[in-house]
């Protein structure tokens, strides 16, 4: 199995404050694979390491067999790395269809129209200003957006923060879709029990440093870890 | 007195037309490079004597349409060598490096060209009075207001409906996700950077036709542009051209009354607007933290 990403001992730091200790993990090609864990594990320093966004100042990432480390953003992301960044960022100033015109044009199978297709709710809401969406919509957008960039791997940050657990069914299944349609993808996500659903591997990570790694199917069993992870709220809905 | 307030009004809509053409070529830079550009003024100086050197041989068409382009690639190089190295620091970096940009330029001016002014020529059928009651109203001062307007206008087309425009839009709030989304953010501050310089140039090839060359020129339209930007709120270039024609026919008007409060005048409704509507009249939330 080859891999899209690897990542090996990232230590990342904001300031003076180390954030990232030796992180590592590996994104097998066409599959889901979640990275877990509690508020301010270090999940989002991981992916701000990854695109460039946060520099590792040691470590090394290799995506799609090239080597990324010290790359300015846009080039990780012209490489097909789509990136849903935590919160979301849509440009509140422009309109649902000016926002799905900021991506890169690589070239590939995603179109404004097909994002339309996948995202009806969008398609009323074409002139809309990014501001005036709910959070569904804006997360519907964010991916639309990097689907855009016709990325080979699609890297999530918490999609289903702040969502109605009905929409976030939604997004998950558009998620697990990502697969079907050959993108590897990166999941990141507090929300441990629908991840594990549609991941097929899985890590945790917890004070900057991972703690597990494996099959999604194996930790999903781990009930103690699993409510571990949720952290003081034991999360009662699931997929279904 | 009406034919006066008119006269004074139309005279500050023109003056204002120029501050705003001046406004929103910094507005454009502020918003995406985060730079404060007090070479402003030396670029409209550039464009100046660049049309007056030009004229002899392109003519006064020629030397009009040549000159902000030449000064637009003064700035996309000026942004490649310098600018780009205060991007992402503190803003006390490109204050001093603008600063001294303006200088270095004001003289190097003066270098070239001449301490002493110069004077410029127009084509006659422009210099000529419209009307004889309002014997200030020349043809060239109309024929400045719709370059203005023109100029204004083809920019709003760019930024509302190509990629770039659109891209560039986005990065004012956020650039961040915008390099994310795999946009080169060098090439697009560079190019954001030689249109908003190329304003200037075009403002200060307009303004040589009016009132002759000096190596100072750019300065008086400096603070009024600065104003603008604030009154109509940083972030939001419509707020801008608001704000720029404002202050113009609020001066206009004010110079009828008391002649000698026409320049407190911009300062007080800036002192009102922030007072009233701290972001601006149009700003976008959130620009200035």
């Amino acid at each position: 199995m080859t891999a899209a990403l690897v990542a090996e001992g990232l230590h990342t730091y904001y300031g003076k404050s180390h954030i990232l200790h030796g992180v590592g993990l590996e994104v097998a090609e066409g599959k889901i694979t979640a990275l877990l864990g509690r508020n301010g594990a270090g999940k989002t320093t991981t992916l701000r390491s990854l695109m460039g966004l946060t520099p590792p100042r040691e470590g090394r990432v290799t995506i799609f067999g090239t080597d990324t480390v010290n790359w300015p953003t846009y080039r990780v992301a012209a490489l097909g790395v789509g990136y849903v960044p935590e919160g979301r960022r849509i440009f509140p100033n422009l309109t649902v269809d000016e926002n799905l015109k900021v991506p890169l044009e690589r070239t590939g199978a995603w179109t404004s129209e097909r994002i339309y297709q996948l995202f009806p709710r969008l398609a009323e809401r074409k002139t809309n200003r990014g501001r005036q969406l709910s959070g569904g919509e804006q997360e519907m957008l964010s991916i639309g957006r990097a689907l855009l960039l016709n990325p080979k791997l699609l890297i999530l940050d918490e999609p289903s923060q702040g969502l109605a657990p009905l929409i976030v069914r939604d997004v998950f299944r558009i998620v697990a879709q990502m697969r079907s349609e050959g993108i590897s993808v990166l999941l990141v996500e507090q929300n441990a029990r629908v991840s594990l659903e549609i991941a097929d591997y899985a890590y945790v990570i917890d004070d900057g440093a991972m703690v597990y790694s494996g099959p999604a199917k194996e930790l999903a069993a781990d009930e103690a870890r699993v409510q571990s992870l949720a952290g003081v709220s034991v999360e009662e809905w699931t997929m279904s | 007195m009406i034919d006066l307030l008119l006269f004074n009004a139309t005279n500050g809509l023109i003056i204002g037309a120029f501050y705003a053409l001046m406004a929103i070529g910094l507005s454009l830079i502020l918003n995406l490079s985060n730079v404060i550009n007090f070479a402003h003024g030396g670029f409209l100086v550039i464009g100046a004597y660049l049309s007056y050197s030009l004229t002899p041989y392109l003519g006064f068409w020629g030397a009009l349409i040549v000159a902000p382009f030449l000064t637009a690639a003064i700035g996309f190089l000026v942004e490649r060598l310098l600018i780009r190295r205060v991007y992402g620091r503190d803003p006390l970096y490109s204050l001093l490096l603008t600063f001294g940009l303006a200088f270095i330029i004001e003289d190097g001016t003066r270098q070239i060209w001449g301490a002493l002014g110069k004077p410029t020529s127009i084509p006659a059928f422009l210099s000529k009075p419209l009307s004889y009651q309002f014997f200030f109203i020349t043809g060239y001062r109309l024929f400045m207001v719709a370059i203005v307007v023109l100029a204004i206008a083809v920019l709003f087309v760019l930024l509302r409906y190509t990629r770039a425009g659109i891209r560039v839009r986005a990065g004012t709030l956020d650039l961040e996700t915008v390099a994310a989304l795999g946009i080169n953010i060098r090439t697009l501050r560079s190019l954001n950077f030689a249109i908003g310089i190329f304003l200037a140039g075009l403002a200060g090839v307009l303004a040589s036709g009016q009132l002759g060359l000096e190596p100072t020129m750019g300065d008086g339209l400096l603070m009024p542009s600065f104003i603008a930007i604030i009154v109509g709120g940083v972030g939001s270039l419509n707020g801008t051209l608001l704000g720029g024609l404002m202050i113009g026919v609020a001066a206009g008007l004010t110079a009828v009354v008391f002649p000698s409060a026409s320049d407190a005048i911009m300062y007080v409704i800036m002192a009102i607007v922030l007072l009233v509507r701290p972001r601006g009249l149009l700003g976008e939330e959130g620009m200035l933290t």
